[in-house]
């Protein structure tokens, strides 16, 4: 189909859509759910549910510990089987959760594999990048210097990429801690990781990441699949890097960043 | 019912109850769109043991509250007519214009001839413009709250903005020759 033919037509029926009156939901609807729910029989199998929810973190748990003890063991502090560990109903309120400027949504498993990272293109100096931004930048000395630099046309994301024999193509990406929304991450699973003592995120699944803007929203355009995946702060900057790494590699390419001045 | 649970339940209710009342709304609930949203809600916590870890709440919601909005027709007889019944209920939603006509965000000439597209396209095609972007849902969130594989939506989508689009063009330019023929 040719896109742009029907972009006025996508554009004006989403205008026609928003222009809709919003019934506004009734200020007691909470509470005559609750009500209605309490007078429920009490769903029977609620024990169940949470006794295969945790055999299955617990098998899960043994399959990763099993085959990357040696790599791991360095590394990783606590395991934090993120939202599949907690009971239905608590689980669906906390449907995401917040991590400097990056929030991260439950997902399904998606693909087995995820392509490359994109290359960053060689517009900026890593110094001229650093300069333009607000936040504090750094460059992993594991990594030498970036062959691509690029800061986003709003200043709030700065990218660098790296092609390497040894570990392909890696990006870095670096953002601002302080806002509330920059990167949607939708993930099956995630883990708690730890760079220099302090806490890190490792998507070890592919899944689906996309920029924020401020308000949350998502700019559906940047929407992409990636790859292995450590997500770490440093004071009030978030930093991403994702590669064909395992955790440890991605953590000793953490550990090596030095700021930029 | 544990009154953590109870507590977490209530604000999933209110953050959730916008959308689905909005969907129930534009899929055809028209008056009673707010009691379709409280039996979609009572419905989802007596399901929730069902509820797969991982999978969004929202869609699901969106589910329920789309079988209920249908439901609510089901006396009106055949498929055809329950069809008719739940778009007579949104059209006037999609006509209405704002008091202060400055704040009105479309012409009313392309308003109106949006709303009389949207009223020859078949039911199919008009559930999944409405979803996709009348309500703004995702793909895969128009898919779960239709019930539809994901390669349907997209074909159906796509199938429903070529015809749209036709029926527009052939409108506008039918227009235009009235016009000449009315200077002539």
């Amino acid at each position: 189909m040719a896109e742009g033919r029907y972009d006025d037509l996508v554009r004006d029926l989403a205008t026609l859509g928003r222009g809709v009156d919003p019934p506004v939901p009734p200020k007691g609807l909470a509470t005559a759910v609750m009500d209605r729910v309490a007078a429920l029989p009490t769903p029977d199998r609620p024990v169940n549910a949470w006794t295969r929810v945790w055999r299955r973190t617990g098998r899960w748990v043994a399959d990763i510990v099993e085959s990357r003890r040696r790599r791991i063991a360095l590394v990783v502090g606590a395991v934090l089987l993120a939202l599949l560990a907690t009971p239905p109903v608590r689980a669906a309120v906390v449907d995401w959760f917040g991590f400097g400027g990056v929030r991260v949504e439950r997902g399904s498993s998606g693909p087995s594999a995820a392509p490359p990272p994109p290359e960053v293109a060689q517009d900026w100096s890593v110094s001229e990048a650093a300069a333009a931004v607000d936040f504090t930048l750094s460059v992993p000395v594991e990594l030498g210097d970036p062959d691509g630099v690029e800061v986003s046309p709003d200043r709030r994301l700065v990218s660098m990429s790296w092609v390497t024999d040894e570990d392909g193509v890696v990006r870095l990406d670096q953002f601002d801690a302080r806002f509330d929304f920059s990167v949607l991450k939708r993930a099956p699973g995630v883990f708690y990781a730890a760079v220099g003592g302090t806490d890190a995120l490792w998507f070890e699944e592919p899944h689906e990441v996309v920029l924020l803007e401020p308000d949350g929203s998502r700019r559906t355009e940047s929407a992409r699949l990636a790859g292995h995946t450590l997500i770490w702060l440093d004071d009030v900057t978030t930093l991403r890097l994702e590669g064909d790494l395992s955790l440890e590699r991605a953590v000793e390419i953490a550990e090596s960043c030095v700021t930029v001045d | 019912m544990r009154g953590g649970d109870r507590d977490a339940y209530a604000e999933l209710v209110n953050r959730h109850a916008p959308v689905a009342i909005r969907t129930a709304a534009l899929l055809g609930a028209g008056g009673e769109a707010e009691d379709v949203v409280q039996e979609a809600f009572v419905k989802a916590y007596a399901a929730l043991d069902r509820f797969l870890p991982g999978a969004p709440f929202r869609s699901w919601l969106l589910r329920i509250v789309a079988n209920e909005t249908h439901n609510l027709h089901r006396a009106s007889g055949r498929r055809m007519a329950r069809e008719r019944r739940a778009w007579e209920q949104s059209q006037p939603l999609l006509l209405a214009r704002p008091d202060d006509p400055a704040e009105a965000l479309l012409s009313l000439e392309r308003q109106s001839a949006l709303v009389r597209g949207l009223a020859r396209l078949s039911p199919e095609h008009r559930q999944v413009v409405t979803c996709r972007y009348l309500l703004d849902l995702d793909e895969a969130e128009t898919a779960a709250v239709l019930g539809w594989p994901r390669g349907t939506v997209k074909s159906r989508l796509r199938r429903a903005l070529i015809k749209l689009g036709d029926m527009l063009d052939t409108e506008a330019s039918r227009d235009r020759a009235r016009e000449v023929k009315q200077r002539g």
